[in-house]
């Protein structure tokens, strides 16, 4: 250690820790309780899956993409497909695009309950954690019996989507919402008025509508800040346009107002999926699409519950893509931790961390870094192996 | 023969082995009401004998550079001061087993001496986990320590006696909690900070240090840490019930008020968030100390009246 | 509908039912849509090999018996597939179902992941070794 800085104390969190789900690295300068620094490091989770598109077709990429995330699979799939969709020429008809709406919806409703699970363990409130994950299995089920299946839900194809409601669907729904929709009043009642967690979350991790801007926050992370960025809204895509949203902020930008406008999303995801269900336009449920693209590129965007979701899209003329980008919403917002954290409590950090609702491996891209000299830090697998067998030895 | 019986007594019943139990089972209930209120299934009655049981097969690994006798000694410590602070105490409503003036505060310095073994425990690892809980558990000690410790002398001296069994006897039957309401409050909530519970577990906050103080303990060390707090949950309700709700004759009755606290316990453990170090330190000295100080005073100034 | 507090919601907590499924024992049934384990019917299959094609996992093999008499048999890699239902999408002539009732296929050997579906002389022979692997491949002829 240099001797001439005085002893840092430094507290890991990550990549193994009770507070990350997901492996990231986060390094806390700390001076007692409080942070005086913070760095982050991520790529603990990379696949390579956008060079893995490059070698398979259109369609069995939609199933890749969609993988990129284990919470928010369909939006995903939705950007990829209104991308490809885009690049040939083809719009899938509105029957299609309101389902698309429909599963992003209900997809949203389950992200946001599990994320407010996530961040009431964090602040020590397992119950509400508890409760919110007991509550969240409604919207899973839901999910199961529209599409097939919980996680995964493969509901998008290229040109549509698989599945089309029954009339038992639709009163299931119905049913599942308006449980939801009681059990989010509650949630609001709780984390505007509990004691102990407001203690934790009021007036903790402030970002002031300049930061967000500044810091290119997206998502609720960025509207709980008052800043009304919201693609739904902004650029609407598949059916957002016949079914507006509207954008939820708070003025805030501390923690209990990231709860306060995830909790009051729900509520507006309960309203467009009635919207939807009321008034679903008839039709088809796939256009046809071309097995081969002729080469020109796109980009695609839509609203993940996370903030925006990227996508650029470039194909060659083959079933196959030429380059696929995706930036997920995390990488935006993950700036803030560092930025926020600093002034912070230690403890408030696990939560300041949670309040971008991160997930950490669909963010992890392949990033090359050069040092400088020549011998930069590209190695071979070679290299690689005996770096390990000599650390191992020492 | 006397010598062999007390030896037994020590050991199985009603001491040792039997306060093992008894804390377990507790630690069992109170598993498993909280799981209840969470609408989950919760841990079987054996789960916390398992546990146990688990960890003291495990490897124990002393990390390198920590100081091996106290990294030993110290589990040791703890488990033996929260089992002799069993024996100054009606367990299950039986007599103390032993008994001398001045057993209330030893008692309490006893029930103590866990936490300090904890904080201890974590200063000696260079683990930085554990440094920052070492540092957060001595910090809660010292911020709850002082206004459990007046909350616990309320009654003593409402009894003018530093001694458990002329405590309750004194109360006879009355229930304390009545006469000094606040200071059944305030050691109830210092229970909480003592036992590491929500909203007072910011030393062990899993979602920022992992373990805390004692994230380097595996195996033996981490059991009989583990078996003190069990012990001290029941000792730490024996007391608060023989002294602020009219003493603890029987098993019958002591079950059933030990129990009542147990819930009370599980209430607020499962309906708070957990709470920054510093605002535990904040609401002690600021609400607990002041409160208790006051009902202290109102106290005395009655005696003095009657007297 | 009346709400509650957080408290008065935890003590009604206390004597609900839990929400946990105790799940071998019990369990709920799987919804009609639930994609499980791959079916082929060989009738109607005329082994044009789209469903193979596009399938993200390569899960599925169209082993030619007899082109002419569409004598065809299918390998299914159960351990590959993704279960993204994308080949019952893509076969046309209904060949292709997923059970909504087979999901627990856990097994303590590998081969059982490995399904053969076809008329039962066809499968003797492919796994005889009749069909090579070269000749089974999956280019649409
Ligand atoms: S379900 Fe998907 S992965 Fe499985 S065989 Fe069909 S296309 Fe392949
Ligand atoms: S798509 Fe259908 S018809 Fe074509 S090979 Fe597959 S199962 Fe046979």
């Amino acid at each position: 250690m240099d001797t001439t800085v005085p002893q840092r104390f430094v507290v890991p969190i990550g990549p193994q820790h009770p507070a990350l789900k997901e492996p990231g690295h986060f390094e806390f300068t700390v001076d007692g309780e409080q942070v005086t620094g913070a760095s982050v490091r991520l790529g603990y989770a990379h696949r390579g899956i956008e060079k893995a598109t490059e070698g398979r077709n259109w369609v069995q990429n939609l199933y890749l993409l969609e993988r990129i995330c284990g919470i928010c699979s369909h939006v995903h799939a939705t950007a990829y497909c209104l991308g490809v969709e885009k690049l040939a020429g083809v719009t899938a008809p509105p029957r299609a695009q309101a389902i698309r709406l429909l599963v992003a919806e209900l997809e949203r409703i389950h992200s946001h309950l599990l994320w407010l699970g996530v961040a009431a363990h964090e602040a020590g409130f397992d119950t509400l954690f508890m409760y919110s994950w007991r509550d969240r299995e409604t919207v899973m089920d839901i999910l199961e019996a529209l599409t097939g299946n919980r996680v995964n839900y493969s509901a998008n194809l290229l040109g549509g989507v698989k599945f089309d409601l029954t009339p038992e669907l639709t009163d299931q729904i119905y049913a599942g919402l308006e449980l939801l929709e009681e059990r989010t009043h509650q949630y609001v009642d709780v984390v505007t008025s509990d004691a102990t967690l407001l203690q934790r979350t009021r007036g903790v991790g402030v970002t002031t509508r300049e930061q967000a801007e500044e810091l290119g926050l997206v998502g609720p992370t960025a509207r709980a800040s008052g800043v009304e960025r919201d693609i739904r809204a902004e650029a609407p895509y598949a059916a957002y346009s016949d079914f507006p949203v509207k954008v939820v902020t708070a003025t805030a930008g501390d923690l209990e107002a990231r709860f306060v406008v995830r909790l009051q999303e729900l509520f507006e995801a309960y309203r467009l999926i009635r919207a939807v269900l009321e008034k679903l336009p008839p039709g088809d449920l796939q256009a046809r699409m071309p097995r081969k693209i002729k080469p020109a590129e796109t980009i695609s965007r839509v609203e993940a519950p996370r903030g925006e979701l990227f996508y650029f899209i470039k194909s060659n003329g083959t079933d196959q893509p030429e380059r696929i980008k995706v930036r997920t919403p995390t990488l935006c917002n993950l700036a803030s931790v560092c930025v926020l954290a600093i002034g912070s409590q230690l403890a408030d950090v696990p939560m300041i961390l949670a309040g971008v609702d991160p997930c950490f491996s669909c963010n992890d891209r392949m990033v090359t870094v050069y040092s400088g000299d020549t011998d930069h830090t590209q190695w071979t697998w070679k290299q690689l192996r005996q770096y390990g067998i000599d650390y191992y030895r020492r | 023969m006397n010598a062999i019986q007390d030896l037994l007594t020590l050991m199985f019943f009603p001491g040792g082995l039997f306060v093992l139990a008894l804390g377990m089972s507790y630690e069992w209930i109170d598993r498993k009401l909280m799981a209840r209120v969470q609408n989950r299934v919760g841990p079987r009655w054996f789960q916390p004998y398992a546990d146990i049981a688990k960890l003291l097969v495990k490897e124990e690994v002393i990390p390198a550079d920590s100081n091996r006798l106290l990294f030993i000694a110290l589990p040791i410590l703890a488990l033996a001061g929260a089992l002799t602070a069993a024996l100054y105490v009606p367990l299950a409503g039986f007599d103390p087993l032993y008994s001398f003036k001045g057993d209330l505060i030893v008692t309490l310095y006893l029930l103590s001496l866990l936490t300090v073994c904890t904080g201890l425990a974590g200063a000696n690892t260079t683990d930085r986990f554990s440094l920052v809980g070492a540092t957060r558990t001595l910090t809660q000690l010292f911020s709850y320590e002082a206004p459990f410790l007046l909350a616990m002398l309320g009654p003593a001296v409402a009894a003018r006696s530093w001694q458990i069994n002329e405590i309750i006897a004194d109360a006879d039957g009355q229930w304390l909690l009545i006469v000094q309401p606040v200071g059944f409050v305030v050691a109830l909530i210092g229970l909480l900070g003592k036992l590491e519970i929500a909203p007072f577990n910011a030393p062990e906050a899993e979602t920022e240090i992992v373990a805390g103080a004692l994230t380097e303990y595996s195996g033996r060390g981490l059991a009989l840490f583990r078996l003190g707090r069990h012990v001290e949950l029941v000792v730490g309700l024996t007391m608060v019930a023989a002294f602020y709700m009219g003493g603890v004759n029987g098993l019958p009755l002591f079950i059933l008020k030990t129990l009542l606290l147990l819930l009370i316990l599980v209430g607020i453990q499962s309906l708070v968030a957990r709470l920054r170090i510093d605002q535990t330190v904040g609401l002690w000295w600021r609400w607990g100390v002041l409160l208790v100080l006051a009902q202290w005073l109102a106290l005395v100034i009655w005696e003095g009246v009657q007297a | 509908m009346k709400r509650h507090t957080l408290l008065q919601y935890a003590i009604r907590s206390l004597f609900r039912r839990t929400a946990t499924q105790r799940y071998p024992a019990e369990r709920t049934p799987t919804p009609e849509r639930l994609r499980g384990t791959l079916h082929w019917n060989p009738d109607g299959c005329t082994g044009c090999c789209l469903c193979s094609k596009e399938c993200p996992a390569n899960a599925i093999e169209i082993i030619t018996i007899d082109k002419a008499a569409k004598q065809f048999v299918a390998r299914y890699h159960a351990d590959r597939c993704i279960y993204c239902g994308q080949c019952v999408i893509n076969c046309r002539f209904g060949c292709l179902t997923m059970s909504s009732e087979e999901w627990e296929n856990a097994a303590l050997q590998k081969q059982a992941f490995t399904v053969y579906y076809g008329d039962v002389p066809n499968v003797e022979r492919v796994l005889e070794g009749f069909v090579t692997q070269d000749s089974a491949s999956n280019s649409p002829a």
